[in-house]
């Protein structure tokens, strides 16, 4: 899908050149012929449809990157209960509705909007989990592939995001900021038990972020189709 | 100053005695422990703890929180609703995705103590509550019966606006086991159950979980039962098998009742030998005596030692009308190394047979016998061919009859084998037999003869052949003689014997007489025979000794040739009684020998014609040898001459 994406992003680049700085990045919609062509024809519900099973997913797989996470390199007394945050989120300043009845009282483009920025906050922040990765002595595949494919199902995600946006709220928003949150700082060389419970804390702080994502897709799903019924 | 001291003492036990006291059921209350949450549904949540000793003094819990990201402390807003030691979150409270830390703290008059802090988040601590309304169906599927079993979510998990996912489970045992079998159902509410004992009765149970959280208590069990179904199978598989044994018993019967039919295709049976009077039985019994006595027909195989009854035909001894044909003939035929064929042979006369080449008789005179016969038929008593050949073959027709059918000479040609060139054919009486033997296949007995032969001439002529030639000769004269009564000439001997034995002694007498005009042989002088005498030795060899004239061309033959003499019987003395030619058409005249049947009377009839003859014949014939004139006659041994000769 990421090269589908980027030849679009290409083609789009060329035909829309003087508008390369415009937001809206086209989604990889086929028509029933089977050819490449604007993406004008998917429907609101279908997308939303999609959108929801893409941060389903994403939920899942986060999951299970952190339970694997902890397994391999955190010591039991300091792995964090199920329950448990020990360490903040970066995620803790965004103005995000925290509670079910906070979520009832926002309207839809509060909520849209907000599950844009958890998307567009943690891109950044999974590539540097990418990299740092690979740094690990003895780290298994499988806990490289899912941090790459989740990095990636996240992108997708935010394009979906992003044109679902645009149609239901007739607003042309920007794409992911270059630089907005500096979380990453890739000059210091923390030590390793920190940088370990960093990157803990990340991925259990991701974990979050993703069902955050997922509930708020689900809710405004609801609401689209029977708006008196839903919390 | 005592009472001071003392005052002292009692003050500090008092103080000692009441901080004892003091101490005993009072201290400050003991740390609460196992502080847990849950929430139903993600919007409330409870927490419960595990208080410690109370110190012995009332002691009162509270709780308090502090939310991520403030240092701001609150206190649980309902201690009542959970019951007791816990404390109730309302959703005005509860805030999602956001890290709560707990403590709990425990609180006498003497003092608090503080648990140890929990940190919790509600998206990770939800439980829901176990499905509802959870309803078991027995469907029918072509007699296949399976569960379907459906439910509902909790009331208070929000599932229907998304706010919660669940996914669900099912399990179901048999009634009467331990082991449950689990199956999951992911977020549908009916679920499919196949693959059911027939008849059991199953129990079943469902439970849910969020996506991110814990599973809930299983349902209440559901009871079910399942009907029975398998019966339909085992009646099917009895009908087969009675089927298939109905089908068994009728290709048993059928091949039952071709069983033979069969066995004779698989094993053909062998067949058995087809010679005629063998009987199978007999030759399984083992016995070869008995196999063989029925073969014994006409006097074969010889059960006697005698062999020389055995054998070659009867010699037609022909009184020659014309020597000079006989003579001629002789040579021809002689050269022919005598033999003449009967076409008409019988296979079954037993007589050594005509077409044998042990008698020397060649079938090539078969032509001539038909002219013989002809000639016969019509011509007078003598059948005097035209033809040497004739001749002798009329005489072969003599020799050979065989059955009773002898009085026609036509019949009497079938093996006529004898020395064609010896004998002159004789007429009629050529082919009547001399004396019938008592049995009818004696017929050919032509071994009659007109004159005596001396069985020492006999013997005499055939010393050189061979003496067992001779022997044979004389007992074939013996024969010739036939019958019975006059059989004291002959031996009584088969009809095969006398046949032959006539023959040989026709022969012979032929042989001798012929060696004149044919110079081959001559009786008297020579034993030079062209007699074939077949003689069953006793190793049941039969010995033929075609005498070869040339070694012994008598040349009294001169004598001889002038009469083919008949010999009509052979005397006991082995006298070869010949008769004259003239004397033979008296003969026949006298014996006419047709069709009757081998018979005494007749014979009688004939030899006391011959005999009343035979003074006539005698002297009419300068032979030395009695000649018995006798009628019957089959063969007629022209050996006037030749036993008469002899006596040279």
């Amino acid at each position: 899908m990421t090269t589908t994406s980027v030849v679009q992003w290409g083609l789009w680049a060329l035909l829309l050149w003087p508008q390369h700085l415009a937001a809206s990045i086209p989604l990889d919609c086929r028509d029933d012929q089977g050819n490449l062509s604007r993406c004008t024809s998917i429907s609101q519900e279908k997308l939303l449809d999609r959108v929801i099973h893409h941060a389903e997913l994403i939920y899942r797989v986060s999951e299970e990157l952190s339970s694997l996470f902890e397994e391999l390199f955190i010591p039991f007394s300091f792995r964090l209960q199920s329950n448990q945050a020990a360490y903040s989120c970066i995620t803790k300043a965004l103005p995000i509705p925290s509670s079910k009845s906070e979520v009832q009282q926002i309207s839809d483009k509060w909520l849209l909007h907000s599950v844009l920025m958890l998307v567009q906050s943690w891109i950044e922040p999974l590539v540097y989990l990418q990299m740092t990765m690979e740094r690990y002595d003895h780290a298994p595949d499988m806990l490289l592939n899912k941090t790459k494919w989740v990095s990636e199902k996240l992108s997708s995600l935010e394009q979906g995001v992003v044109v679902l946006i645009k149609k239901m709220l007739d607003e042309n928003t920007l794409a992911t900021g270059y630089g907005e949150q500096g979380i990453v700082q890739n000059d210091v060389q923390p030590e390793v038990l920190e940088s370990v419970m960093r990157d803990y804390t990340l991925l259990s702080c991701f974990k979050k972020d993703a069902h955050k994502m997922e509930t708020f897709l689900k809710l405004l799903k609801c609401r689209q189709t029977d708006k008196y019924n839903c919390a | 100053m005592m009472k001071k001291v003392g005052e002292v003492v009692l003050l500090w036990l008092l103080i000692l005695f009441i901080q004892i006291a003091a101490g005993e059921g009072y201290s400050p209350p003991g740390k609460p422990t196992n502080i847990s949450c849950r929430s139903p549904e993600k919007e409330t949540f409870t927490c419960w703890w595990q208080p410690g000793s109370d110190g012995g003094l009332p002691t009162t819990y509270a709780l308090y929180y502090r939310k991520e990201g403030s240092e701001r402390v609150f206190e649980c807003p309902d201690y009542k609703t959970a019951g007791k030691n816990s404390c109730f979150f309302s959703k005005n409270v509860t805030s999602i995705w956001v890290n709560y830390n707990i403590t709990v703290v425990a609180t006498n008059s003497m003092g608090n103590t503080f648990s140890n802090p929990v940190d919790i988040d509600v998206v990770y601590i939800v439980k829901p509550n176990p499905p509802e309304e959870v309803v078991v169906n027995v469907t029918e599927d072509k007699d296949w019966p399976f569960l379907q079993v459906s439910w509902k979510p909790p009331k208070m998990a929000d599932t229907r606006s998304g706010w919660i996912t669940l996914i669900y489970e099912v399990r179901l045992k048999l009634e009467n086991e331990n082991k449950w079998e689990e199956l999951s159902a992911g977020q549908r509410k009916i679920f499919k159950i196949y693959s059911l004992r027939s008849g059991g009765t199953y129990d079943v149970q469902v439970r849910c979980k969020p996506d991110h959280g814990f599973w809930s208590e299983w349902s209440p069990t559901t009871r079910v039962k399942v009907p029975e179904y398998l019966p339909q199978e085992r009646s099917m598989w009895i009908l087969i098998v009675v089927f298939a044994a109905f089908i068994l018993i009728i290709c048993i019967w059928m091949i039952y009742m071709n069983f033979h039919s069969v066995k004779h295709y698989l094993l053909p049976p062998v067949p058995g030998p087809k010679i005629k009077g063998i009987d199978k039985q007999l030759l399984k019994s083992g016995k070869s005596e008995d196999i063989f006595s029925s073969l014994v027909v006409s006097n074969f195989p010889p059960t006697t030692s005698n062999y020389e009854d055995f054998l070659v035909q009867y010699l037609e001894v022909y009184v020659p009308e014309e020597r000079e044909l006989i003579m001629d003939e002789g040579k021809d035929l002689q050269d022919d190394s005598f033999k003449t064929e009967n076409s008409t042979c019988d296979n079954d006369s037993g007589r050594g047979s005509c077409d044998s080449h042990t008698l020397l008789i060649d079938k090539g005179g078969g032509d001539k016998e038909d002219g013989q016969q002809t000639d016969q038929e019509g011509s007078q008593a003598e059948a005097e061919a035209k033809s040497h050949e004739e001749v002798m073959e009329k005489e072969h027709l003599a020799c050979c009859h065989e059955n009773a059918q002898i009085p026609n000479i036509s019949k009497e040609k079938e093996k006529v084998k004898s020395w064609p060139s010896l004998f002159s054919p004789l007429p009629q009486y050529s082919l009547s037999p001399v004396n019938r033997p008592n049995k009818p296949k004696m017929g050919n007995q032509h071994c009659l003869s007109d004159g005596l032969f001396t069985p020492n001439s006999l013997s005499s002529y055939f010393t050189q052949p061979g003496p067992s030639t001779t022997k044979s000769f004389r007992s074939n004269y013996w024969e010739c003689s036939l019958d019975h009564k006059q059989s004291h000439l002959l031996h009584p001997q088969t009809a095969a014997h006398e046949h032959l034995q006539a023959e040989n002694d026709l022969n012979v007498a032929y042989v001798d007489y012929m060696g004149a005009p044919l110079d081959v042989h001559e009786l008297s002088v020579r034993p030079t025979e062209y007699v074939e005498v077949q003689r069953v030795s006793d190793e049941d060899v039969v010995l033929l000794h075609p005498v070869t004239p040339s070694h012994e061309n008598s040349y009294t033959i001169s004598h001889q040739t002038e009469d083919y003499s008949r010999v009509r019987m052979v005397n006991n003395n082995n006298g070869l009684l010949l008769l004259q030619r003239d004397d033979i058409e008296e003969e026949k005249n006298m014996c006419p020998y047709e069709e009757e049947m081998v018979s005494r009377a007749t014979s009688t009839g004939c030899r006391a014609s011959v005999t009343s003859t035979l003074p006539n014949s005698a002297t009419g014939i300068n032979t030395a040898l009695p000649i018995l004139d006798e009628k019957a006659a089959s063969g007629y041994v022209d050996t006037a001459t030749m036993f008469g000769l002899p006596t040279y």
